[in-house]
């Protein structure tokens, strides 16, 4: 024990002096760690933008691996100012199969019109053109019915972004989108489907928040059949019966679903009021009167949001969803294998993942009592978290992919590395479900107990529905956390260049197994030397960390408005 | 009318089912790495014995031999200590009593040996050496100090039979003598058939180990100051407007994918590092050019990782202590750092040890980043600006070539996975523990 006698008598200053540095410091660390943020955010944005004098692009080319493929050729047949190219586009097509080698040179030429084009047949005798007439920001199709793989290069004519000698314009960005209204290439009926979809979405949303008496009056005259407009909504879903489904359809079939269940709601709720003679001039009384109007509000303005990108601006990004590898042309690349690859093995692993692990979570928060295996159950999962992901690569190889042994056999295919993934994901899982679980308030349950429940009505009714949010949350954040995971799938073998659309399920039906997913796509290109390829990494870095953030997003909003209910 | 309750019955079956999966997955994991591994284990084995080793007491003056010395210098004086309580009378004050700040310099720099020397066990003593002055200096002065820390006397002890055990045996050979003591990974070695074993492979697994030492070791140096000082800063000092703003910077940080972070560093970090050792290489310091890719190069990227994991454990770990301690020192007239360093620090101590061991694991197991980082040459060196090869980075290495199930470069993996997995699984149940035993009760 010191005397406090004999401590020493502190300087004012120097105490001031100590403090302020010490305070100083400690925001000097933080802002130090904000600073590497930005460093890495402008040093992976920094390579997407082409550097004029390193970069360089020939004429683009495309590869037609398969036999009824379709090559949508995307060259911007107008220059920067907007006057048309008159100098006509030649690209070659060369293919070998048993009669030997063919090549053959189509002058495709450019007019002003829109909407004008002529599609290519491919066959064994050759082409059953040499010159095509396209529109001006017309898409004509390329078919081939062969089965050999033809190789397509451009000989003259304009490359995208690129000026007249082949070298791509400086200062632009390696990711080319392409914006335009969906009347771009002609009325039809689905583009008037489209929207009137997207319109009655936006005006049922709109009447939601502002149920203005006017506009409510014409509805009020329709009330009574409330019941049939809920059955007219399952129409559209007819659409996916009858005709194969794209984007746009599906938007225009879940937008029309959408919107009519709000009008159904709405006039529902009205022909209630009417009913009661209640005046329909009380907004709070109509808004309470609607069945579901905050889950209806909340699916609204998302699909509203992301219909907006499809609908009337039609946002184009061939890097996304239409370009293959190209395995010589960097600026060519897109990774549209990956884009889906990295869909199908989240679809799968979350399928297998879930289930389970809320299911563990609810056993060891509800039903468990404290036994040993219990215990054991709950320390496997705290270390499994923590477990490099690396080493459920092993696992996966070793039970999914290989054959044999213990292994299951499906090869490296989409498969097995869903499954090594929904492994991986699920200690994360259950972890948060346990967490949202344990924050549900004591008293809830007490009183379900209180007026008879019993444990598995209580669990469903009445924690379930508060531990929501949580569990939502923390699903959503593991499955994010999947999405940029590369070790555990390079273990289980997927493959750097895919130039297919990956099939889920070809494991079990004998199709081509082969697979990549972004990060693989990143890796690979990060490998290769040269300066191109690292901007393509770049470029999907760029697409993978907005797909997180999108994925973070949708996180947070469901978080809030899952509490705001539980508020209200 | 009959109740259901068919379902309720069984509800708890189904989900301590789904309870269940996750034992069997634990086991699926261990008995695929140890099935593998044992095969791994028993084909070299069969080509070179079990173990085997020459004895040679010429071993005690080389640095293992050094190592056993100080462990057991430190155990007989702390046995001399602990039984003579006369002795600790008798020890000059000011040889023992060394100012605090000397003490944590040497710690300093006892952890910067540990991480710079070949020999692991030899920077373990340098901490040994400093624990053992420090508890006879804490001895001298109180008696029941004596009873505590008897855990450290039985580790010495251990370590310096280890040690000394290392050092008057040369020529581990054997499976088990060249996975574990051996510092040759040579797994392709020239063979006729490179697919089965010859003589002209070795698997020692110190090279991999040291480098993921390295690496691991070095991310903390980076991560644990910004780290801690980060989570200092955004809860004792920072405003909430601000707090609401780096909060979910870190949190973005933390979701960025660790191939993100290898491209990063493969493009950015490493002609960096190589500017750094261009200098050191025309200053003399190192013999050898440096290499883009290279284990400072990792160190840096997975520092930066492993960051905001620190930042928001430790967070939460100061916010966890309650507000009557900070308010109670401040009462007592301390300043706010004052109270930040001697009140808050202590009293969340066991979260942010606990966040460091955690992202000491992460650091470990960490793959893609330290693949595009560090390279792929498995050389075992000091100069960290070599290329060389983690763990990791083998295994992601030889999956990406050319992989026939059964062969030898197969099995390798499932042997090193093996390794990796225990060490990661050893600092998880030991950050959990300190988590959940040590944790101060309020």
């Amino acid at each position: 024990m010191k005397e406090i006698d004999k401590l020493p008598v502190r300087n004012r200053k120097g105490r001031e002096f100590i403090e302020k540095v010490g305070s100083g410091g400690l925001a000097l660390t933080s802002i130090i760690g904000l600073v590497f943020l930005l460093i890495l955010v402008y040093q992976i944005a920094k390579p997407t933008i082409i550097d004029g004098e390193e970069g360089e692009i020939v004429a683009a080319t495309e590869f037609l691996p398969i036999s009824d493929y379709i090559l949508k050729w995307d060259n911007p047949s107008v220059d920067e100012d907007g006057n048309l190219i008159s100098e006509p586009i030649i690209i070659q097509l060369a293919w070998d199969d048993e009669n030997g080698s063919h090549e053959h040179e189509i002058e495709i030429t450019v007019i002003p019109q829109r909407n004008v084009k002529e599609n290519i047949q491919l066959n064994e005798n050759g082409v059953d053109t040499n010159e095509v007439t396209v529109g001006k920001k017309t898409k004509f199709f390329i078919y081939s019915t062969l089965s050999t793989p033809v190789s397509v290069h451009q000989i003259s004519g304009p490359t995208p972004a690129a000026n007249e000698t082949g070298y791509p314009q400086v200062n632009t960005f390696v990711i080319q989108s392409d914006v335009s209204t969906v009347f771009s290439n002609g009325i039809s009926i689905e583009e008037s489907m489209a929207i009137i979809s997207w319109c009655l979405l936006m005006v049922m949303i709109l009447v939601y928040i502002f149920p203005n008496e006017k506009i409510i009056q014409p509805i009020a005259s329709i009330s009574k059949n409330h019941q049939i407009i809920r059955w007219i909504s399952l129409v559209p879903f007819l659409f996916f019966i009858l005709y194969e489904i794209t984007v746009i359809r599906f938007f225009i079939v879940l937008n029309c679903f959408i919107g009519l269940r709000m009008l159904a709601n709405l006039s529902e709720g009205i022909f209630r009021l009417s009913n009661q003679m209640k005046p329909l001039n009380d907004r709070i009384l109509l808004k309470h009167s609607i069945v579901n109007r905050d889950g209806l509000m909340l699916w609204a303005k998302l699909f509203f949001l992301v219909s907006t990108f499809f609908i009337p601006l039609n946002v184009h990004i061939p890097f996304l969803t239409e370009r293959y590898q190209d395995i010589f042309q960097p600026y060519s690349s897109g990774i549209r294998s990956a884009f889906y690859g990295t869909f199908w093995v989240m679809g799968i692993a979350m399928v297998m993942a879930i289930p389970v692990s809320i299911g563990a979570a609810i056993y060891l928060e509800e039903y468990a009592k404290p036994t040993r295996l219990t215990k054991l159950i709950q320390a496997l999962i705290t270390n499994l978290a923590g477990v490099p992901s690396i080493v459920f690569g092993l696992f996966g190889l070793a039970i999914f992919v290989r054959e044999g042994g213990f292994g299951l056999g499906f090869g490296p295919s989409i498969f097995a590395a869903g499954l090594t993934m929904g492994v991986m994901a699920m200690p994360i899982i259950v972890l948060a479900a346990q967490e949202a679980l344990r924050s549900v308030p004591r008293s809830i349950r007490e009183s379900a107990y209180g007026i008879g429940c019993t444990r598995w009505q209580v669990t469903k009714d009445h924690v379930l529905p508060s531990a929501m949010p949580g569990m939502m949350t923390g699903t959503i954040l593991a499955m994010s956390r999947i999405v940029g995971e590369a070790a555990p799938l390079l273990v289980v073998g997927a493959f750097g260049a895919v130039l297919f659309d990956p099939e889920p399920f070809a494991a079990l039906t004998d199709g081509n197994i082969n697979f990549t997913v972004i990060p693989i796509q990143i890796y690979a290109w990060t490998a290769e030397p040269g300066h191109e390829w690292h901007a393509m990494a770049a470029a999907a870095s760029i697409a993978l960390i907005a797909v997180m953030i999108s994925m973070n997003s949708i996180a947070i909003i469901l978080r809030e408005y899952y509490r705001r209910r539980l508020n209200s | 009318m009959v109740p259901k309750i068919q379902f309720e019955d069984k509800a708890h079956i189904f989900l301590f089912l789904s309870g269940l999966s996750v034992i069997f997955i634990t086991i699926g994991i261990i008995e695929t790495l140890l099935g593998e591994s044992v095969e791994f284990f028993q084909e070299v084995a069969a080509s070179r014995g079990w173990f085997d080793f020459d004895i040679e007491f010429k071993g005690l003056m080389s640095q293992y031999g050094m190592a056993s010395g100080v462990f057991l210098l430190c155990y007989a004086s702390m046995i001399l200590v602990r039984k003579n309580p006369n002795l600790r009378t008798k020890i000059p004050q000011t040889m023992v009593l060394l100012p605090p700040k000397a003490v944590f310099a040497l710690y300093l720099v006892a952890f910067i040996l540990f991480i710079y020397f070949d020999n692991i066990l030899l920077g373990i003593s340098m901490f040994c050496l400093i624990f053992t002055w420090k508890f006879i200096a804490d001895v001298s002065f109180d008696d029941d100090f004596v009873q505590q820390k008897f855990g450290l006397q039985k580790t010495l002890f251990a370590l310096g039979i280890a040690s000394f055990s290392l050092a008057i045996t040369t020529n581990y050979s054997g499976a088990l003598g060249e996975f574990f003591f051996q510092s040759q990974w040579t797994p392709t070695g020239s063979c006729p058939d490179r697919r089965s074993l010859c003589e002209n492979m070795s698997f020692g697994i110190n090279s991999l180990l040291f480098t993921t030492i390295q690496v691991a070791f070095g991310a903390l140096l980076i991560a644990v100051p910004i780290g801690v000082g980060c989570a200092i800063f955004l809860s004792e000092y920072a405003q909430p407007r601000l707090v609401a703003v780096v909060k979910p910077t870190l949190e973005i940080l933390a979701g960025i994918p660790s191939v993100v972070y290898g491209f990063f560093a493969f493009i950015y970090i490493g002609p960096i590092v190589v500017e750094f050792g261009e200098y050191a290489f025309t200053q003399g310091w190192i013999d050898e050019p440096p290499n883009i890719l290279n284990p400072i190069n990792g160190a840096i990227v997975v520092g930066i990782m492993i960051l905001p994991l620190i930042a928001s454990m430790s967070e939460d770990a100061l916010r966890a202590v309650p507000n009557e301690l900070r308010e109670g020192s401040l009462a007592l007239g301390a300043t706010k750092i004052e109270t930040t360093v001697f009140v808050m620090i202590q009293a969340a101590l066991s979260g942010i040890i606990a966040s460091i061991i955690l992202a000491l694991s992460r650091a470990v197991g960490e793959t893609m980043a330290v693949t595009l980082a560090v390279g792929t040459v498995a050389v075992f060196t000091t100069n960290m600006f070599l290329p060389a090869q983690t763990m990791t980075a083998y295994i992601a290495q030889k999956v990406s070539g050319d992989l026939s199930y059964g062969d030898i470069g197969y099995l390798t993996i499932f042997a090193v996975g093996l390794y990796l997995f225990f060490i990661t699984l050893s600092l998880n149940l030991l950050g959990n523990k300190i988590l959940t035993n040590f944790r101060e009760e309020y």
